[in-house]
């Protein structure tokens, strides 16, 4: 273990430096102005002197390199500054936000993952019934069903025509609800977001899933297990399945990582306030500070997750462990 | 084996039935993804943004100004809570952070007052002042502010108030308000109800660009306020408006609560929710699933009747004075050649535009670039659409098509040049591919070139500084509607001076026209000033300093069943204070 860690802890290191840079880079790359958010949109009514005084104040005349080290500074220190456009504490923004953004890819992370590893068990044991290909068939036309529209679809049927589900948001605005009322009605506007989040991610995981059984049915165990009479229940499970979870979990694993993303077009389609939409936000205004901020917390998560997942292959794969 | 499969091929069924009859009603989505910037920045002088969902319905039943159909539902009198809608966020909503100038400004104006108030028809009236002198020479304003109105917090509202407000909009630069009051020199307090502002040169439009758009301040709040961009106030903004903002959550809601002591009476909506969507589809999706009872945006004009059938929901209509324009690079050629400018205004067809496009829901753009609802409009510029002249005055101008592509040469060179839109608006890229096609009739080929809103910003107006020059050759471009509304901005957009002409995008010089721009400026007395304008609208119509192709018309749904009492302010639509008092309280 020791001497994967210096190694690892070194390679991962180097990668967030890398990362954190790119990082900074990207948004001044990116054609536009930062001057349109910062003095509002009548920066056209700004006097030069008046312009050049905002600059000033934004450090944006300084040069590249020394904004650079500025930036460094303030991450080590935590001061992830102030939004261009509200002037909120970003920090704070990002923490508001990150608890809806986790209820959202969360829960969908579970469902998908539950639905998609025992669908894809199921799929791979009957390999070639009409249920399998059932499955798979329905779940192809799951993958290639873009996100939005079918956002839209549940909006204009459950929301529109039925009335019965809210459409937009994380919780009624202003509503004055408390404890388990407010708790029910965050359930209820989480429902349609949840599920078109869950049958876009679903078909993934029961694609890998079923892959990785059938790599293991054709495995020699399986057949010396058939040969000694195991039940094909406790095949299926204790043998098949356990054996085909690694790359699965992985999958899921690294998908936690991207989680903490949000999901920008989900998050849009239901005006979700999650770190998408912040995102979303921020990009098309080019406030480099959120940005920048919020893909630093991106970074964190998949590099976080990747390790993760690196930790808990040889757990679940004996195959992979380190001879010691 | 065989039961299971066919209890999933049932369920199957069954799925896609249900998602086929959702997708019967119809949502269609007329936004795309524009940015947070994108978010309809009506303001004063940006851009008019993509991702305005621009306009409205069907002329046959345009109801001008204030639409007040009543249809037996509730009307005014008090309504408990009403929900509104706008899209994308506006901050923490004080005169340095909120984000567009609509619907931004406009909330932010549900907080502050300023001294004149915009009337329905767009023409300021006393407000904070009850009484507006100006001196002969125009340079003076002597006004006298009315007794009794108190701050929030129930400090009394002082000149001393005005006078710090102008100072500290002066003092820290904020954009739109300190620019407004850049002409002002000096604000004295005469008393507790005198103020006199003197300003540097006559400003005949001071009253509507200044007077009717600062929100006066709290000294005692804003004296130790020394960063306002990221000062982070306790409690509500404190302002002397018909509200105040409670609760602020962002991407998410606003709650602003009546103000019962306001001195124009308690506002009719005691409490006025704001819910934030990601796009208009969403706003679209919440008004007519009753979650919302008003959307502070622009309908669509697909938009407009299937709105309007539904249940209790109406549309208020009216004038709005954000244009669509063609925009070119004047200093170069070919655009430098009054020809070809000409010959590009009589090639497009504006009606084909405004009902094709707008199905009917916008006005004819004037060559002479002043909206025809405009006091100051004249009657006597014509605009045509003749392509048999427009060919003409290219050929006599030598461009001709040698190798008969269908695309004429300009020194040799094909007459072929990119298109700039921004992609986050769907009515103007319409636009300008029936553009393209129209100018394609006279030989002009324009490749429509649909690019981010930042990057076309960019290229058009790079920093926003005319000073930085100007990177394209052909864009679509508008203004919104604060540059229409002040008919004497025309100078700002064709002088050839960068000082006076800090709007000019297309590097437009004429002498004889920047003569007329400048002598508008200053020219105090109404009568010549209508002259002036009218002059200058012919000298636009002939020279073309860039091609006006139409002005969308502004539509608004709101659940009349919730409240219905909307007014309809001229080229400003029914985001304001005035929608939200009693009738006898509107100026």
């Amino acid at each position: 273990m020791g001497r994967f860690d210096t190694r690892r802890i070194g390679q991962y290191g180097l990668v967030l430096v890398i990362a954190v840079t790119l990082n900074f880079l990207l948004p001044r790359l990116m054609p536009g102005n930062p001057l349109a958010l910062i003095a509002g949109v009548d920066v056209g009514l700004l006097s030069p002197d008046q312009r050049a005084e905002l600059v000033q104040e934004f450090g944006l005349d300084t040069p590249v390199w020394q904004q650079y080290l500025r930036y460094w500074q303030d991450l080590l220190s935590l001061d992830l500054g102030y939004s261009y456009r509200s002037g909120q504490a970003i920090l704070g923004m990002l923490l508001e936000r990150l608890p809806w953004t986790l209820l959202l890819t969360g829960s969908a992370l579970l469902i998908s993952g539950v639905i998609g590893i025992v669908a894809g068990a199921v799929s791979a044991w009957r390999r070639g019934s009409a249920l399998d290909l059932t499955l798979l068939t329905s779940m192809i036309g799951l993958e290639s069903m873009p996100a939005f529209w079918l956002g839209m679809l549940l909006i204009s049927g459950f929301a529109v025509s039925l009335g019965v589900l809210p459409s937009f948001g994380a919780e009624t605005a202003v509503s004055g609800l408390e404890g388990w009322d407010r708790l029910v009605d965050i359930a209820e506007h989480a429902v349609l977001p949840v599920l078109t989040l869950s049958i876009v991610s679903t078909p993934g995981v029961y694609m890998t899933m079923r892959y990785s059984m059938l790599e293991v049915l054709g495995e020699d165990f399986i057949r010396t297990g058939r040969a000694k009479g195991a039940t094909e229940r406790r095949l299926l499970f204790r043998h098949v399945a356990r054996n085909a979870l690694a790359p699965v979990l992985t999958v899921l694993a690294l998908r936690l990582g991207y989680a903490f993303g949000g999901t920008v077009v989900i998050e849009t389609v239901f005006s979700y306030p999650g770190l998408g939409r912040l995102v979303f936000e921020a990009v098309g205004g080019r406030d480099y500070p959120v940005m920048q901020a919020a893909f630093l917390v991106f970074t964190f998560a998949v590099l976080a997750a990747n390790l993760l997942a690196e930790l808990v292959y040889p757990l679940l794969d004996p195959r992979t462990r380190a001879s010691a | 084996m065989t039961t299971v499969s066919n209890r999933w091929a049932a369920l199957l069924l069954l799925l896609v039935l249900v998602l086929s009859a959702c997708s019967s009603t119809d949502d269609t989505a007329d936004s795309t993804d524009d940015g947070a910037g994108g978010e309809d920045a009506a303001a004063s002088d940006t851009p008019d943004d993509a991702g305005d969902s621009d306009d409205d319905a069907p002329d046959d039943d345009a109801d001008d100004a204030d639409d007040d159909t009543d249809d037996g539902a509730a009307a005014s009198g008090t309504v408990a809570t009403m929900r509104a809608a706008i899209t994308g966020d506006e901050g923490t909503l004080t005169p340095y952070t909120y984000v567009t100038g609509f619907p931004g400004w406009n909330l932010l104006m549900l907080q502050y007052d300023s001294l004149m108030q915009i009337d329905v028809d767009g023409v300021p009236q006393p407000w904070l002042a009850e009484s507006v002198d100006v001196s002969d020479d125009g340079l003076t304003y002597d006004m006298t502010l009315v007794d009794g109105v108190t701050w929030h917090d129930g400090e009394p509202f002082t000149a001393e108030d005005v006078v710090f407000t102008v100072d500290y909009f002066l003092a820290n630069a904020a954009g739109r308000f300190s620019r407004n009051l850049g002409a002002v020199t000096e604000a004295t307090a005469d008393g507790d109800l005198g103020v006199t502002l003197t300003l540097e040169a006559p400003s005949p439009s001071f009253p509507l660009s200044t007077l009717s758009d600062v929100p006066i301040l709290p000294e005692h709040v804003w004296s130790t306020v020394e960063d306002p961009e990221t000062h982070q106030f306790e409690g509500p903004n404190v302002g002397t408006g018909p509200y105040t903002l409670e609760e602020y959550q962002s991407d998410t809601s606003y709650r602003l609560v009546a103000n019962p002591d306001y001195f124009r009476g308690a506002p009719t909506v005691e409490e006025l929710v704001i819910v934030q969507f990601a796009d208009d589809a969403g706003a679209l999706a919440a008004i007519r699933s009753g979650e919302v009872d008003v959307v502070f945006d622009q309908i669509a004009p697909e938009q407009v009747d299937l709105l309007g059938q539904q249940g209790t929901i109406e549309i208020a209509q009216g004038p709005e004075y954000s244009s669509q324009l063609l925009y070119f690079d004047a200093s170069k050629a070919p655009f430098d050649d009054i020809a070809v400018r000409q010959a590009m205004s009589l090639a497009v067809d504006r009606q084909d535009l405004v009902d094709t496009v707008f199905l009917g829901a916008a006005t004819v753009g004037s060559a002479g670039w002043i909206h025809p609802d405009q006091p100051t409009f004249n009657a006597e510029v014509e605009t045509t659409t003749d392509l048999e002249q427009a060919n003409a005055l290219l050929e006599d101008a030598g461009y001709t098509d040698s190798d008969g592509d269908g695309i004429r040469e300009a020194d040799g060179e094909p007459m072929s040049y990119e298109l700039l839109t921004p992609s986050g608006d769907s009515l103007r890229l319409r636009t300008a591919e029936l553009v393209a096609a129209m100018l394609a009739d006279v030989g002009i080929q324009a490749n429509v070139s649909s690019v981010e809103q930042a990057t076309w910003e960019e290229a058009v107006w790079p920093g926003f500084d005319v000073a930085n020059g100007r990177n394209y050759d052909l864009a679509m471009w508008g203004w919104s509607a604060p540059i229409q509304a002040d008919a004497s901005r025309v100078a700002s957009l064709v002088h050839s001076e960068i000082e006076i002409g800090s709007l000019n995008l297309t590097a437009f010089a004429d002498p004889e026209m920047d003569e007329v721009a400048q002598a508008l400026t200053v020219e105090g007395d109404d009568a010549t000033r209508t002259e002036l304008i009218g002059e200058l609208q012919s000298l636009f119509a002939e020279r073309l300093p860039f091609v006006t192709l139409l002005y969308p018309d502004g539509a608004y749904a709101y659940d009349a069943a919730v409240y219905d009492d909307w007014a309809f302010v001229n080229g400003q639509g029914i985001v304001s204070k005035l929608s939200l008092l009693e009738p006898a309280a509107r100026p």
